[in-house]
């Protein structure tokens, strides 16, 4: 019995055979990526960041028919407003041009032409004539899961900047970019298009999963802890296994932020990070730490956030929530709301909501200890009020594993102490509350390279 | 309209509640004396409960500012999880009901405090009565809940215990608290009625009637006489209902002889004291597919985004007020859908929590990892 997957584009030229579509269909797709990667070998990395670029910048400029397209069908896949999808795919497709992809190469390589040819090693003065080379997988595949649209055209995009064959699973609200993707560059470079294809089939699906491991030098995995966990048993021991398990990002608001004349752009800038994506990307920040003593305290914060959040409504509208998800809103709210009135006016718990619109802060009595239980509908900001900042390193010790963005505002010149310590935790990324939900291409995913965890260097000695 | 908003007694409201709850489920209640009743009992809770009260002055809905029933704030069935809401003045409550695990998991059991079990009796006879015996009267129950001896903080083994007191000629627990079936005593008793031509009542959640049907392994009981009916519970919440009620109605023909048309759904739960029931007995089987509340409970279906009362027949999030609840609260928001038409639900089946999403952990999930760690 085959298993059904969606071939979202293949490879021009790419036959499959009559009606096959389960892991034979997956291992015949295989066979054409990697066929492909001769062809791919003969180009230059320069020149393949610009004509990736040339795919990428049509999804920005406003009269090309592939961003239309693209603006049109995001927000029933994404499960976005149309006004979301659309900041997202503005702040998503900004890194997909030649200069930014350049950029991300020379960030990462230093010297591009390291995946064209033996260059010499830089800055080695040590070891006269040693050279190296980069070389790209024979086989990408890159599973993604979630819904969060862009993620897998920034995927594709760096396996195929290292002259990777690459087969995306992308994840399920995120189906529409990297098929877009695939057809633009089918029509513009059927050479560079022979390298890619998009199946999509849902998670978790061991027949079509397990075909496509088997063919791949480089597997990188989006997903939860269990999904990543599981691919990685199944990845052949002799593939680079890239994991981007599940993440958790965090805020921290310092008083310099909170004076009377600052405290609202600080909301504003919060109230984005925490809005983007209707919260659902890993830099999505879900705890909130704000240091008490400043101008504004951390309940009249909360109330800022609110207000925040409601603008944001207005401007970047949450994607409609099904019966259950509302459903499961008004209980959890109504819980939060009824215990906060059980705990007496001495407690400072409070429940701040829109109602109708799907925004919830939550203002807890404490940092310390698990946050009370609240479903993920729509956009909700855990607020929690800290004393002391160096404390904070030890509050957040039971999300290390996970910790991903650290979003900062007022810090002033703790900021460097205070990253440093996180840091040594367990953060990747500290960042102002501004940049939190587009990091740039080449920021360290998760703290690898997100080329050169792609790459095999050879060393050619002298 | 005067209602007392201060040293209002939940023990003499319960006793009024009573004396008009044995008018039985039939009475012509007049909308006013719903509302009236309704308001007390709310004026009553919003003072004895703190998290109540909290909960509506926030709102700006207190008793000296609530004109109609609809209007005071519905607690989420899920804060029978978190909070002990009781309103029964001062006394310790003779019972505390828990909710069965739900499908999502092991999590933390919701909690009924019951002031006075009297209360729920008296809510419970007149339905069970005209849905499930009809005219019939007194017969013999053959229970698949267990006894209330065997799970004491279960509402429906308490509900079947009051009414097998009150109705049965003689009850058969066949059912112990731990689940499991005594198939020989099941094929006994109904064999005896069988042979008696004595017309039975079999109860029991889909569940444990679906186990009993799976125990039968394809071998019928002796077919019961004419008259004989089954109570079924519990088995229209999740998807594909219609599917699981044709085919285990179906099924139970089969294996008793009771036709399908004498199957009984009754809709409750642990949260509310009053219970609804599908009236095919009562009123033939054009009633299929609805379930009829007593007067004392009334249920709106809301929109699930803004929770509006929604038109009649359209689906939404299933709200009930029920002045069985006196003694906890009345008004109480559920995660049942269906539609509302003349009174009368229509279940579709339940909202059944959140999926988790993006790439994000979700903070519950993280927190029970980082615990557990």
């Amino acid at each position: 019995m085959t298993t059904p997957f969606e071939a979202l584009a293949t490879p021009p030229g790419f036959v499959p055979r009559d009606g096959v579509a389960g892991a034979e269909g997956i291992m015949a797709l295989c066979d054409a990526l990697k066929a492909s990667r001769a062809a791919l070998a003969e180009r230059d990395a320069a020149e393949l960041a610009d004509a990736l670029g040339r795919i990428g910048e049509r999804f920005l400029d406003p009269g090309d028919p592939l961003r239309r397209e693209a603006l049109a069908l995001l927000p029933a896949s994404s499960g976005l407003s149309a006004e979301m999808a659309t900041e997202v795919l503005d702040g998503m497709a900004a890194d997909w041009t030649g200069p930014r992809l350049g950029a991300l190469l020379e960030s990462e390589l230093g010297d591009a032409t390291v995946l064209d040819a033996f260059v010499r090693r830089q800055g080695d003065a040590s070891v006269p004539g040693s050279r190296v080379m980069a070389v790209g997988p024979s086989l990408c595949v890159q599973i993604v899961a979630g819904s969060v649209p862009g993620v897998g055209v920034t995927a594709l995009l760096r396996s195929l900047l290292v002259k990777g064959p690459t087969l995306l699973k992308p994840g399920r609200g995120d189906t529409v970019l990297p098929r877009l993707f695939a057809r633009g560059l089918a029509e513009a470079d059927r050479a560079l298009a022979a390298a890619l294809a998009v199946v999509y089939w849902r998670g978790g699906n061991p027949a079509l999963e397990s075909a496509a491991l088997a063919f791949a030098d480089v597997v990188t995995a989006y997903g939860s802890d269990g999904t990543v966990a599981d691919l990685r048993s199944r990845a052949p021991v002799t593939a680079r296994f890239v994991p981007y398990h599940h993440r958790v990002s965090v805020g921290v608001v310092g008083r310099e932020a909170l004076t009377d004349a600052a405290a609202p752009r600080t909301a504003a800038d919060v109230a984005r990070a925490v809005a983007l994506f209707d919260q659902r990307g890993c830099v999505s920040p879900q705890l909130l730490y704000v240091e008490e003593g400043g101008e504004c305290s951390c309940a009249g914060f909360a109330e800022a956030l609110g207000v925040a959040l409601s603008d944001l409504e207005r401007t970047l509208p949450t994607g409609p929530l099904d019966g259950a998800a509302a459903s499961a809103l008004h209980q959890a709210r109504g819980v939060a709301e009824l215990t906060a009135g059980s705990e007496g006016s001495h407690a400072r718990s409070r429940i701040i909501h829109g109602g109708a619109a799907p925004w919830t802060v939550l203002l807890e009595t404490s940092p310390e200890g698990a946050p009370g239980r609240f479903p993920p509908v729509g956009r909700v900001a855990r607020v929690r009020p800290v004393a002391r900042l160096d404390a904070l390193p030890a509050l957040l010790a039971p999300l290390s594993p996970h910790l991903q963005t650290v979003g900062v505002a007022g810090l002033g010149a703790r900021l460097d102490d205070f990253a440093r310590a996180l840091g040594q935790l367990g953060a990747v990324r500290v960042a102002p509350f501004s940049a939190v939900p587009f990091p740039p291409p080449w920021w360290h995913h998760d703290g690898g390279g997100p080329l050169r965890d792609l790459l095999r260097f050879v060393d050619l000695e002298a | 309209m005067i209602r007392p908003v201060s040293g209002a007694s939940f023990q003499a409201l319960a006793e009024k509640l009573e004396r008009r709850f044995d008018s039985g489920p039939r009475a012509d209640w007049p909308r006013a004396e719903f509302g009236e009743l309704a308001l007390q009992a709310f004026a009553i809770q919003f003072q004895h409960i703190p998290a109540y009260r909290a909960f509506c002055e926030g709102r700006g809905r207190t008793p000296d500012r609530v004109e109609r029933w609809e209007d005071t704030p519905p607690v989420p069935s899920e804060a029978f999880k978190a909070l002990q809401l009781y309103a029964g003045d001062e006394q310790r409550p003779e019972a505390v009901f828990l909710t069965s695990g739900t499908t999502q998991g092991p999590t933390e059991r919701g909690r009924h405090f019951v002031p006075r079990l009297e209360l729920y009796r008296r809510a419970l006879l007149g339905p069970f009565k005209e849905h499930v015996l009809t005219a019939r009267g007194r017969m013999r129950f053959i229970s698949l809940v267990p006894s209330p001896a065997e799970l004491p903080d279960s509402s429906l083994s308490f509900m079947v215990g009051a009414a097998a007191e009150a109705l049965a000629t003689e009850t058969h627990w066949l059912v112990d608290g731990s689940g499991s079936l005594d198939l020989d005593a099941l094929r006994g008793v109904t064999r005896r009625a069988s042979h008696a031509r004595e017309p039975v009542l079999i109860l029991g959640t889909a569940l444990a009637l679906l186990n009993a049907l799976e125990r039968l392994e394809g071998e019928p009981l002796s077919p019961l006489p004419a008259g004989s009916r089954i109570m079924e519970t519990g088995g229209f919440k999740g998807a594909g209902r219609d599917v699981t009620r044709v085919d285990l109605y179906r099924s139970l023909a089969e294996a008793t002889g009771v036709p399908a048309q004498r199957i009984v759904s009754e809709y409750g739960m642990t949260e509310l004291l009053s219970q609804l029931y599908e009236p095919v007995l009562s009123e033939g089987p054009g009633a299929v597919g609805t379930h009829v509340p007593p007067p004392w409970l009334k249920v709106r279906a809301l929109d699930p985004l803004t929770l509006e009362e929604l038109p009649s027949g359209e689906e939404g999030l299933l709200c009930f007020f029920d002045l069985a609840n006196a003694g906890s609260v009345s008004h109480v928001l559920t995660e049942d859908v269906g539609s509302v038409a003349k009174g009368r639900v229509r279940l579709a089946g339940r909202a059944q929590g959140a999926e988790p999403r993006g790439c994000s952990l979700a903070m519950d999930e993280l927190m029970a990892a980082a615990k557990s760690a």
